[in-house]
């Protein structure tokens, strides 16, 4: 491994974070609205 | 659990349970496929012990073609569901848009495997710079180097993350080079502090 080729930029590695969690957050209500429609046609 | 590291492959073995199968299935489909990938985060952790559930793997594989997209989409369906969406346009926006599909076995959520296209920096580095688990000789997956996977857990720091790091430390404590994990700390601007509790 040739870890100078690794030249990290704060900024995108920041953006990519951020997106993560807010989809993290969407696929959390999704999956909890999933389940409910799940718990209701019981 | 037993497991031995030789050169970039680690053998390991253990028992596996059924979130191991699931990424086993998934990645022979790939294989297939010929995709090359990297699994990161939480479920390398849980391979090696970490005591923690999880609702998805992530997964890296390179920027495809659309029509290299096409085979592989109608391939994942066939097996999978999409959970984000069943257009395969929308599909394929999504990927290069930086966003993760997410596949589950059909009718069922969790767990699920979260693709998506290397888009930073360091997505890419993990991708080029790859580590082999063999799985009770049976199989085989990829993941990124350790030292770098730990230092980005540094970096997300929430509580989850730091468990994994530790975990990850400790269990390949005699594997792993401190200088690098040191570096891409460095890189990632880790507080020294969060350094020396979890990894020293």
């Amino acid at each position: 491994m040739n870890k100078k080729n690794l030249k990290i930029d704060l900024d995108e590695i920041r953006e990519s974070v951020e997106r993560n969690r807010k989809e993290r957050l969407e696929f959390v209500e999704k999956y909890a609205e999933w389940l409910r429609k799940k718990a209701d046609k019981k | 659990m037993q497991f031995k590291v030789k050169g970039k492959i680690i053998y390991l073995d253990k028992k596996i349970d059924s979130l191991d199968f699931f990424v086993k299935e998934f990645v022979s489909v790939l294989d297939k496929l010929n995709i090359d990938y990297v699994i990161i985060s939480g479920y390398i952790a849980i391979l090696f012990g970490r005591s923690r559930n999880t609702e998805d793997v992530d997964f890296f594989i390179n920027r495809l073609s659309l029509e290299k997209f096409t085979l592989v989409w109608r391939t994942l369906i066939q097996k999978y569901e999409c959970l984000n969406t069943k257009d395969f346009n929308d599909a394929y926006d999504y990927l290069v848009n930086g966003s993760g599909l997410r596949f589950s076995r059909e009718g069922e959520y969790i767990p699920n495997i979260e693709l998506k296209f290397v888009k930073t920096s360091l997505d890419i580095f993990c991708l080029n710079n790859k580590l082999i688990i063999e799985v009770n000789q049976e199989y085989r997956i990829n993941t990124s180097v350790l030292e770098l996977q730990i230092a980005f857990k540094l970096y997300l720091g929430s509580d989850k993350d730091l468990e994994d790091a530790r975990h990850l430390w400790i269990f390949f404590r005699k594997y792993l080079n401190m200088e690098e994990i040191i570096h891409f700390c460095n890189e990632l601007k880790v507080k020294v502090e969060v350094i020396d509790r979890i990894v020293r």
